[in-house]
């Protein structure tokens, strides 16, 4: 098949994969070999940290993770903005549904890991199904609206009282205890490693995804949908398609942040937590997959940072690296770099004609 | 004559929002040949072309092919009918390559293969762009790829909206060569501002004014009839 087509465009061989994710796979191994690498500045020993004693190396495994999670997160979001085009304000809810059937089911029903992760996946597209009901009908921003509202609907229900006993109310569901050879205290280096395959196996999944005709599709539906009509394309299913790949990989992420997270709070249903996602691949750069993990830590870095440094005032200076992403990298980390592009005159003439209100000559 | 008949625009009313576009439009295609929709900017050219396809669909009229009525069905089923349209505008995907948009437009697999050799004589300089993605490619390139990508499934039926604009006289050569060439295999409804352009490639013309279609009939009485080309055609 390959050979009859007009040029083989697809890198079939091994070294063609090594050539053409260098990048990727030098990151893949450094972050494989972070934990011993922190161990070995704090001196810690290496039986102490296959014991997963406390130390530097075991707080920073844990920001990693944390950043593993946000990263499977933002890259189903890619999926959904970047890829397809469709801007949902919901996404927070297949987080958050996740996150909350995995602590329900392990506190309150002991269902093991594997059938709760089924039943995730599950609920990641029937999920997906509810948002695709006003999909044929509504586009841009009324869908958002709309995924919003549905959103919230959620955000408020886990938050209701009648749920209390499932799901914490305002406080959130405490006390889930993961399975013991997953538990993140006492077996973090392996939670770290499963995180790490976890992000870079979704990664090469939704890129073989975005490479594939049905990828192409959607790229085309993003573009401009009365072209991929024209094509003969019936252009709901494959919105329909992006909607329930990225809700499964939503809800997984969700699900990874039910295990980890001692308390899973009702805010990672919020909106807030769908603007967070926004942000990481605007930050990262839209649609390129490989911003969705840039921007997911920078996005949790900085905060971790920036409140360490800064304390209460962190939140203003978030605010301004934002800015000041947005004026010199517009199209994100990796789509600027990917451009060659960078507007760093450009930037700073618009800083001046901010500050200044006075035009400047360029 | 009548199963001579590709398409068959009879008297479609369209509305665009509120707005009364067309009102009472009638175009007529032999197979295999091409005709070619004429008339100023903003008399509803492009509109008759959108609502054959149902991306804006009559409101009144019939639009039958092959002795079918299209009109009202979902657009992507008009399209896998077998009408393959060329938007204005070089409307291509340009995030994908070159291949890709040619990929992407197969109705089924091996669509392209088939195509290839054809696409690739018409337009020779899009074998040696083949990886680049859509847009890296200059205008005309664009417009290229436009055509062709219409071509990679089997069409009864071309719509090809404006494919002269904004394109160095050269580069129009071959463009015509290559819509010339295509009526071979196909019929053709050709929407061009450029009646230079028009007369040389259609046989038969639908003058559209104020969304009516006002007169139609063989390209070469149109040509010995000043008259008729400066009262609908050129600039008012």
């Amino acid at each position: 098949m390959e050979n009859t087509s007009p040029s083989p465009t697809r890198q079939n061989s091994f070294s063609d994969f090594f050539k053409g994710n260098r990048g990727i796979l030098i990151t893949i191994l450094l972050l494989g070999l972070l934990p011993f690498i922190l161990a070995l500045f704090d001196g810690q020993p290496i039986s102490s940290l296959l014991a997963n004693d406390p130390g530097k190396s075991k707080f920073y495994q844990g920001l990693a993770i944390e950043i593993f999670i946000l990263a499977i997160y933002a890259l189903s979001y890619d999926l959904l903005l970047g890829i397809t085009g469709l801007l949902s304000f919901g996404h927070a809810m297949f987080f958050g549904v996740g996150a909350y059937l995995t602590g329900i089911m392990l506190k309150s029903f002991g269902w093991s890991l594997l059938p709760i992760l089924g039943l995730v996946a599950v609920a990641g597209v029937v999920m997906a199904l509810i948002f695709s009901i006003v999909l044929p009908r509504v586009k841009g921003i009324t869908f958002a609206l709309v995924t919003l509202g549905i959103a919230q609907v959620f955000y408020i229900v886990i938050q209701s009282r009648e749920l209390v006993n499932y799901a914490g109310a305002e406080i959130g569901l405490q006390g889930v205890t993961p399975p013991e050879f997953l538990n993140p205290i006492s077996h973090r280096l392996r939670f770290y490693y499963i995180g790490l395959v976890a992000v870079f196996v979704v990664y090469f999944i939704l890129k073989r995804f975005v490479d594939s005709p049905t990828g192409h599709v959607c790229v085309a539906i993003r573009e401009n949908e009365d072209r991929a009509t024209m094509l003969g394309y019936n252009t709901f299913y494959f919105k329909l398609a992006a909607l329930m790949l990225s809700g499964i990989v939503a809800a997984l992420a969700g699900a990874m942040h039910g295990l980890f997270s001692p308390i899973i709070r009702p805010g990672i249903a919020s909106s807030h937590y769908t603007i967070a996602v926004l942000l990481m691949i605007l930050m990262g750069g839209i649609g390129t997959l490989d911003g969705a993990l840039i921007g997911a830590a920078t996005f949790r870095l900085l905060s971790f940072w920036l409140e360490k440094w800064f304390g209460g005032a962190s939140q203003v200076i978030i605010g301004l690296v934002y800015i000041l992403l947005v004026l010199f990298l517009p199209y994100g980390i990796v789509g600027t770099w990917k451009l060659r592009g960078y507007k760093v005159k450009q930037g700073w003439v618009d800083l001046i004609e901010r500050f200044t209100g006075k035009k400047q000559e360029t | 004559m009548e199963n001579n008949t590709l398409l068959k625009v009879n008297d479609i009313h369209t509305f665009i929002g509120q707005f009364h576009i067309l009102q009472g439009v009638s175009v007529e295609i032999p197979k295999g040949k091409i005709v070619s929709l004429l008339g100023r900017n903003g008399a509803g050219k492009t509109t008759t072309l959108k609502s054959i396809l149902g991306l804006a669909p009559p409101t009144q009229g019939q639009v039958i092919l092959d002795g079918e009525e299209i009109q009202g069905r979902r657009s992507y089923d008009i399209a896998n009918m077998g009408i393959g349209f060329v938007p204005e505008h070089r409307a291509i995907f340009r995030d994908l390559s070159v291949h890709e948009n040619l990929l992407i437009a197969e109705r089924k697999k091996g669509d392209l293969e088939k195509k290839e050799e054809l696409i690739f004589s018409l337009f020779p300089d899009l074998k040696r762009l083949i990886k680049l993605p859509g847009t890296n490619l200059s205008g005309g390139q664009q417009q290229m790829l436009a055509v062709a990508r219409a071509l990679v499934p089997d069409n009864k039926l071309l719509l090809i909206d404006e494919p002269s604009e904004g394109l160095a006289p050269v580069l129009i050569e071959q463009m015509m060569e290559a819509i010339r060439q295509l009526s071979a295999e196909s019929t053709v409804l050709l929407v061009e501002q450029n009646f230079i352009v028009a007369s040389q490639l259609a046989e038969s013309y639908v003058i559209i004014e104020e969304g009516h279609s006002v007169k139609s009939g063989k390209m070469v009485d149109l040509a010995a009839d000043p008259e008729t080309i400066h009262r609908y055609l050129e600039a008012a």
